[in-house]
């Protein structure tokens, strides 16, 4: 299946066009449509003319139709279509992560020694300094089930940070089911290894969250997914509030794990189970605080460390009344 | 669990293990690989969590795959002789299929894929009885086609299931699946020498049980699942740490402990089989387990890892885990090499 999503991307693009991902998605029936992220913009002719163009707040708007702006590519230049070193291209640069993988594991877990990896007390997962950071952050909005909430992202000033931003609108889509509607997400990419295997976080060293946030006072909503092979848990995720207080001061958010509450398919579950920490899939932030408007979040880096005072297991607790068969 | 439920389910597991080594017929064995199976679905789900949901729907799908291709072989086999009888399993396609679904139970390479990832998800009592009690079952059949099965298949299974363990079990840092591979490469051992000796195989998996058991149990004391709250046991049982230190040497087969003597007859049949590779091979592949069990000895009870400052002398409470047959366990598990000169009655 990785081969065909590959096979389809190769035919289109030669490193020079954008990725048509929505096109992708009919075929391999993914849920929602990807937004390119920033990174992933058509050449753009003179980089000065644009900056000059997106340094006034009015032209935001049109920064971002640019932005997300697919498969258009300009008149002047002749993308090089090339099946065959596009496929050999790809052959090569998986094999090469191949053999980096096979070398990383004589190191160790992750390819540094096991002394470093048992002794790590802090770690940064995601940092936002360039356009290849922005690469493994997907952002998704109510727009794929007929919505008008818009949501974008983009490098911050001086590289420095990821900002998040775009219009909520709470507007239910004219389909005749879906009664409620408004949101905006952005979800880290599954982490893939060679010919897109399939890897996951191991964070049982660590117990809690520390994000480098600016908001815009917005209530957000922390979203941890677990590594699954089965298709019915693709909808659970274990989710916490993360409060922004706006203003021009960076805020620093340490969400331990033990805080984390269980929900399936977007509902909360009577049952609550403990985040498992050994298989983490992906992270993402969600706002659906019905409140219509402008947002924006700027993250500057996402990262887990050891709390030595934090020793909560689970912060919640089955009830005998709610859950009788958990109690047999 | 309510205590009546529980020993239903017990009994219905060691019923099932019990049927298939005591039955002649092939649809009584197989019947009795699916009631081991259903019995164990809710041991393995004891913790009602999503992991160990998603362990248990990876098990019982290989397994009853596996059980699918055994009824396949049996199926073949009473086309081709007429006949349900064990004893009667002469044809090649049969004996392969056989062959194949039983090491897909074992968790033999390259069908081990689900052993770690099911162990993981699973509490620590049940996947001592995965990594034990239900190796008895697929272990037994083979012993007992072992004239027919084909070494041309399950040697390079079992060379690769070693490699596999030994490989796989790295750069691991969960015990749980330290012990998955551990399992995988002692799997390889035993099916490598059934087809010449398969009394030396039931020889290796008796010692493979008592040392898994007594690992697993002395994890269960600590309340360890992760290598790094492993090397915290100092302060809290030094005793146990010792008692890792003998047993990590004895699963890697170090001599003068339990653990060579299956190694060391394993080499001496396969040698007397006039083979001097594969021996070879298994020896040196075995020095990778050796080097991740050393690895967690090291950490545990040869040095003083670091830690934060509320971790350092802790206040050493009275255990209130029962653990009856830790002592003598931890004795089979360490103290069995002189008794080596009698396995030569397995000859």
């Amino acid at each position: 299946m990785a081969l065909v999503h590959k096979f389809l991307s190769g035919t289109y693009i030669f490193r020079k066009c954008l990725k048509p991902s929505v096109a992708s998605c009919p075929v391999l029936g993914t849920r929602f449509a990807d937004y390119c992220s920033s990174s992933l913009q058509k050449p753009v002719a003179a980089p000065g003319k644009n900056s000059s163009q997106r340094n006034t707040e009015g032209d935001l708007q049109g920064h971002h139709q640019r932005e997300v702006a697919l498969d258009i590519t300009s008149p002047g230049e002749k993308p090089e279509f090339s099946f065959d070193k596009a496929i050999k291209d790809e052959i090569k640069d998986h094999c090469r992560r191949l053999k980096d993988d096979i070398v990383n594991y004589w190191r160790g877990p992750e390819g540094r020694p096991l002394h470093e990896v048992l002794m790590e007390q802090a770690k940064v997962v995601w940092q936002f300094r360039g356009k290849e950071d922005l690469d493994k952050w997907i952002v998704t909005s109510d727009k794929t089930i007929g919505g008008r909430s818009e949501v974008f992202l983009k490098m911050g000033k001086n590289n420095q940070s990821a900002l998040l931003y775009g219009t909520l609108s709470s507007e239910a889509p004219k389909d005749g089911e879906s009664g409620r509607s408004g949101y905006c997400a952005m979800i880290s990419r599954i982490p893939r290894g060679p010919f897109e295997r399939k890897r996951s976080y191991d964070w049982s060293q660590f117990n809690t969250l520390y994000l480098r946030v600016r908001g815009d006072g917005r209530p957000w909503m922390v979203n941890i997914r677990e590594d699954t092979d089965l298709i019915q848990r693709k909808n659970q995720m274990y989710s916490y509030f993360m409060f922004t207080r706006g203003g021009p001061y960076w805020q620093e958010v340490k969400i331990p794990f033990s805080k984390f509450f269980f929900s399936n398919q977007g509902r909360i579950r009577d049952a609550q189970y403990q985040l498992l920490l050994d298989k983490i899939s992906s992270v993402g932030f969600t706002l659906a605080d019905k409140v219509d408007g402008p947002f924006f979040l700027e993250i500057d880096f996402i990262g887990v460390f050891t709390d030595p005072a934090h020793t909560e297991e689970f912060a919640y607790e089955n009830s005998p009344e709610l859950n009788p068969r958990l109690f047999k | 669990m309510k205590p009546p439920i529980l020993i239903t389910i017990m009994f219905t597991m060691v019923a099932g293990t019990t049927i298939v080594l005591t039955s002649s017929h092939w649809l009584t064995i197989w019947i009795g690989f699916e009631m081991n199976l259903l019995a164990i679905i809710p041991i393995l789900m004891k913790k009602h969590n999503p992991r160990a949901t998603e362990a248990a729907t990876k098990y019982f799908l290989m397994q009853a795959t596996a059980s699918m291709l055994l009824m396949m072989g049996i199926i073949i086999n009473l086309l081709h002789s007429g006949q349900w009888t064990m004893s009667k399993n002469t044809n090649p396609m049969a004996s392969t299929m056989m062959t194949i679904a039983l090491a897909m139970k074992l968790g033999l390479a390259p069908f081990h894929f689900w052993v770690p990832e099911v162990t993981q998800g699973i509490p620590m009592s049940s996947g001592l009885i995965l990594l034990t009690w239900q190796k008895i079952a697929p272990l037994s059949i083979l012993y007992q086609i072992s004239p027919t099965i084909n070494p041309n298949l399950l040697m390079p299974m079992a060379i690769a299931s070693v490699l596999v363990g030994g490989w796989g079990g790295l750069n691991q840092t969960q015990l749980r699946k330290i012990l998955a591979y551990s399992s995988i490469a002692h799997m390889g051992w035993m099916a490598a020498i059934t087809p010449y000796n398969p009394t030396m195989m039931i020889l290796n998996l008796m010692i493979y049980i008592i040392m898994t058991l007594t690992t697993f149990m002395l994890f269960m004391h600590s309340s360890s699942t992760t290598t790094s709250s492993l090397s915290q046991t100092w302060n809290k049982t030094p005793l146990t740490t010792a008692l890792i230190l003998a047993l990590m040497m004895s699963l890697g087969g170090l001599p003068p402990l339990s653990g060579f003597t299956p190694k060391w007859m394993i080499i001496q049949e396969l040698t007397k089989n006039e083979m001097i590779t594969t021996p070879t091979l298994l020896a040196t592949t075995a020095l990778l387990n050796l080097y991740f069990y050393m690895r967690l000895t090291y950490a545990t009870a040869l040095t003083m890892f670091p830690s934060t400052n509320n971790m350092k002398m802790k206040w050493q409470f009275n255990t209130t885990k029962k653990m009856i047959l830790l002592p003598p366990l931890t004795v089979l598990s360490t103290l069995l090499l002189p008794l080596t000169p009698l396995m030569s009655i397995l000859d």
